[in-house]
């Protein structure tokens, strides 16, 4: 399919490198050489209302990679089509940014030609009977469970057929079927109070093309992050100074209010890239004061000693933080000074919208139910602004299959005793709310903000903010303390960098 | 004139063969060979409730402690026996390959199958192998050995309670699987036998015994009519043998290991390996497998191990090693000679619990033998 696209699709997940290596060297080399992924190797996110920044670089893993920890994707490729741009040979990828549609046909083909697979197309599944948990652990081992499929027919109701299996794995997305079918999954949902708006756009090539092909910009506006994905970078050509030729694309993620993420959608494509660019390409700033607008300089006083020394140490704080902030830009060797994010030059393709939910299976149920097992998101889902969605789904499958192989090795029924079913879930459920509750705490973090926000349905009116001050404006003070914080102390942007990848933890630091 | 079978003994056979009484003999005698030993021969009366005698190698009180856990037999969350299959077969798999291995280096196929030594080869691990599997309890080992592909399995302990379980269970795990005690299949030589055979109530000693007594009516058989005894009849002899025989955590349940552990060597074929597993007697063990699972988690019954009964990889290979010169009761050929074989360990590892130890996750520790182990001996 990809074949006959001559832009990008919307429709794109982001891989960590472990991610990528699960999928094998072959759909992984395939994807590649058809130019699919969107690689990047340095990741700049910053705030609108501060100086911090946060700056991810691809040797940031080179410690992982050296003590093991995470697969050296160089390595497993056996590189030809790497990055040929000169001067970052074979940089260590924080991620890659892939279509869906591509992606998946390539999957599929890889399992296409493995015999011992039997791909049913075009079915329909009816009703699932699986075993109960008193079912379990019994003298009689479970009875397998039951599908029952419709073979979707030219008269559209084919005959049906069951399948009995020793495991079902649903893998059927948020909405899953069959999790909602067998009904043992208590989950947790509760909606962001997002959405996301998502398209492909053409960057504006006029200025140099060095060094931005590979990086992913991601800024924090006060209800949400904007987001701008590298795709289709994989045979890397906008490096070569003569090869002007050919656009670059970007994959666009904007998360903010539902209203104003309706408004976005009803703008036209001109409104929509000047809104982007005028939303994006914005740099730090200095943070707002602790202070009400009231107490500005020039202003009367309200209390005048207290306010005379809260001003003092506000803008004493002001001041730290922003030299915080340019101390980090001067380390060496990958001088992390703030990069303008490339602009936008048109919209390609449709803009699309969707709604933000974070979900769970409860704390009194698990991904596992006897001979079913849930994976990926539908067990799982959470706000994009990290790319950890697809990744955690992933590490599901790959931790799965581990067991499943272990079973059929030691010449056991993988869904019939609770053993497997047991470990897939102690080693993959900590995990899944350890993420959830990284990007939860991302997500609250860069909601506090000490200025009014600026909304962008008045549009008119978006320069004009003000100071709120007060507990909100602290927690804004502490957010860019902390991301410089971060982003000076290398070991601990590392271990951020290493943890976003998918790396195993170290286990003395 | 039936024989009851609390009778039956070597001197009843003899009998019955002197007064050249055929068909009696061989009507009223069950058919000791071992295809039969299932359908016909009933030994749930005798053993469960004797005293422990010489003749048996079975102390009745730690029977019927594993008769009263079988309903939980195969609750992995209740018996750590589910857990620790995996590895155990991991090993069995390991000790396996690598005897192939070497026998390919030693013996070059020359028929178009190259398996070149580092590639495995694409058939299952036990396949075309005879296992059996002493102390088989509710048939976790037997039913995975079964699935990895074994031509004939069998499966004995001394609580038939247990086997009740194993025979219930295996049925219902598919085709394949299916124990057989619905068809009794006569002597036949050459059959490959599908299915599970379980035999509850009866010692390994025992089966042994029967073995002998039927590889000596054989040979008596023949020498009467005037067969010339040929290598051919020894390996039907040998027929009845096992490549594999497996005693996992079973001698430190037995009054006597070394009697257990002489059958199971008299049982196996030339080239064939046993598998013994048990819990080392240290100081570690103690703490582990006594004050920590029975104890502190209640993971393991309390009183299901006695650490005296404990036994460490030497002197188990000291018994296993020693056996040759007790008389192998079922190697001997119809050529008139015993073939002296010895048996040598090809294997040990430890079994180790990684922690965090809330879910016991086991894997194999070749260093650490304080605690489980598992050990493979050849014979040669």
């Amino acid at each position: 399919q990809h074949k006959n696209a001559t832009t990008p699709n919307a429709r794109a997940y982001a891989i960590s490198p472990t991610s990528l290596s699960y999928l094998g060297p072959s759909v992984l080399g395939k994807l590649i050489e058809t130019n699919c992924c969107g690689v990047y190797d340095s990741m700049q996110v910053w705030e609108h209302d501060g100086p911090a920044q946060l700056h991810f670089v691809g040797e940031d893993l080179e410690g992982a990679i050296n003590e093991g920890r995470l697969v050296n994707l160089q390595q497993l490729l056996n590189d030809s089509t790497s990055n040929k741009s000169t001067g970052r040979k074979n940089r260590p990828w924080l991620g890659a940014v892939i279509e869906d549609a591509p992606f998946v046909s390539a999957v599929w083909d890889e399992l296409r030609k493995d015999d011992r697979i039997d791909l049913l197309d075009k079915i329909q599944v009816k009703s699932i009977k699986a075993p109960n948990h008193s079912d379990m652990g019994k003298i009689e081992p479970p009875p397998p469970v039951d599908i029952t499929c419709v073979r979707k027919g030219v008269n559209d109701e084919g005959e049906e057929f069951t399948i009995s299996s020793n495991l079902l794995v649903a893998a059927d997305g948020a909405n899953s079927f069959i999790r909602r079918t067998v009904g043992t999954f208590p989950m947790i949902t509760r909606s962001y109070g997002r959405m996301a708006v998502t398209c492909t756009v053409e960057l504006d090539t006029s200025k140099s093309r060095m060094g931005m092909a590979r990086t992913a910009f991601q800024r924090f506006l006060p209800y949400g992050p904007i987001a701008l994905l590298p795709v289709w970078n994989s045979v890397d050509s906008s490096s070569d100074r003569e090869k002007e030729s050919g656009p670059i694309y970007a994959n666009v993620v904007w998360s903010t209010l539902p209203s104003e993420a309706k408004y976005l959608l009803s703008l036209s494509s001109e409104e929509f890239i000047a809104a982007l660019n005028e939303y994006l390409c914005q740099g730090p700033n200095v943070n707002p004061s602790l202070l009400p607008d009231s107490n500005q300089p020039g202003g009367p006083p309200a209390i005048p000693l207290l306010s005379t020394i809260v001003r003092e140490i506000d803008s004493l704080l002001r001041t730290a933080n922003t030299a915080l902030t340019m101390g980090t830009w001067t380390e060496a060797p990958t001088r992390n000074f703030f990069r303008m994010p490339p602009r936008s030059k048109k919209v390609v393709g449709p803009i699309m919208g969707f709604d933000l939910t974070m979900s769970h299976v409860a704390t009194n149920g698990g991904y596992t139910s006897p001979r079913v097992a849930l994976v990926g998101d539908a067990a799982h889902t959470m706000h994009p602004m990290a790319g950890q969605g697809l990744n955690l789904g992933m590490g599901d499958i790959h931790a799965l299959a581990s067991l499943i192989k272990e079973a059929v090795d030691s010449g056991m029924d993988v869904g019939g005793t609770n053993l497997f079913l047991d470990r897939y879930n102690e080693e993959r459920i900590l995990k899944g709310w350890g993420i959830l509750g990284g990007v939860q705490f991302l997500h609250e973090a860069f909601e506090c903000t000490g200025s009014i926000p600026g909304s962008i349905t008045e549009h008119e009116n978006a320069t004009s903010v003000g100071s709120v001050g007060g507990l909100k404006g602290l927690i804004g003070y502490s957010r860019s303390l902390g991301m410089n914080a971060v982003n000076g102390i290398a070991p601990v942007r590392k271990a951020l960098a290493e943890v976003a990848a998918g790396a195993s933890p170290r286990l003395f630091p | 004139m039936l024989l009851s079978s609390n009778t039956i003994t070597k001197a009843t056979v003899r009998k019955l063969l002197a007064e050249k009484n055929w068909k009696l003999a061989l009507s009223s005698v069950p058919s000791p060979s071992l295809s039969a030993l299932a359908h016909n021969y009933d030994f749930s009366t005798s053993a469960a409730s004797s005293s422990p005698s010489a003749s048996t190698n079975s102390n009745p009180s730690e029977v019927d402690k594993f008769s009263s856990f079988a309903g939980h037999w195969w609750d992995s969350r209740a018996n750590p026996l589910v857990g620790m299959n995996p590895i155990r077969i991991r090993f069995m798999r390991e000790v396996l390959l690598a005897q192939q291995r070497q026998q390919q280096q030693q013996h070059p196929r020359h028929d178009g199958h190259n398996d070149t030594p580092a590639s495995p080869s694409s058939l299952p691990l036990l396949h075309g192998k005879r296992v059996l599997d002493i102390g088989c309890g509710g048939g976790l080992l037997t039913e995975s050995m079964a699935r990895l592909g074994a031509s004939s399995v069998v499966g004995v302990d001394a609580s038939s309670h247990v086997v009740e379980v194993a025979k219930r269970h295996s049925f219902h795990s598919g085709s394949g699987l299916r124990s057989c005690d619905d068809d009794g299949d006569g002597e036949n030589d050459t059959t490959v036998e599908d299915g599970i055979r379980y035999i509850g109530g009866m010692t390994v000693e025992e089966l042994a015994n029967h073995h002998w007594h039927y590889s000596q009516r054989r040979r008596r058989r023949r020498r009467r009519l005037s067969e010339n005894p040929s290598s051919e009849t020894n390996n039907r002899d040998n027929h009845e043998l096992f490549d594999v025989v497996t005693a996992l955590e079973i001698i430190e349940h037995v009054p006597d290991p070394t009697s257990l552990l002489r059958s199971a060597v008299s049982l196996l074929r030339p080239d064939g390996i046993l598998f013994v597993s048990t819990i080392n007697r240290t100081w570690k063990s103690y703490g582990m497998a006594i004050v920590a699972a029975e104890y502190i988690s209640g993971k393991v019954p309390v009183g299901t191990h006695d650490w005296n009964r404990f036994w460490s990889p030497d002197e188990v290979e000291r018994m296993v090693c020693d056996v040759e010169h007790g008389g192998d009761s079922g190697s001997g050929g119809a050529t008139g000679h015993e073939e002296k074989y010895v048996m040598k360990q090809v294997g040990l590892s430890g079994m180790v619990i990684q922690p965090p130890f809330v879910n016991l996750k086991w894997s194999l520790d070749p260093l650490d033998t304080d605690v489980n182990w598992i050990g493979a001996y050849q014979k040669r």
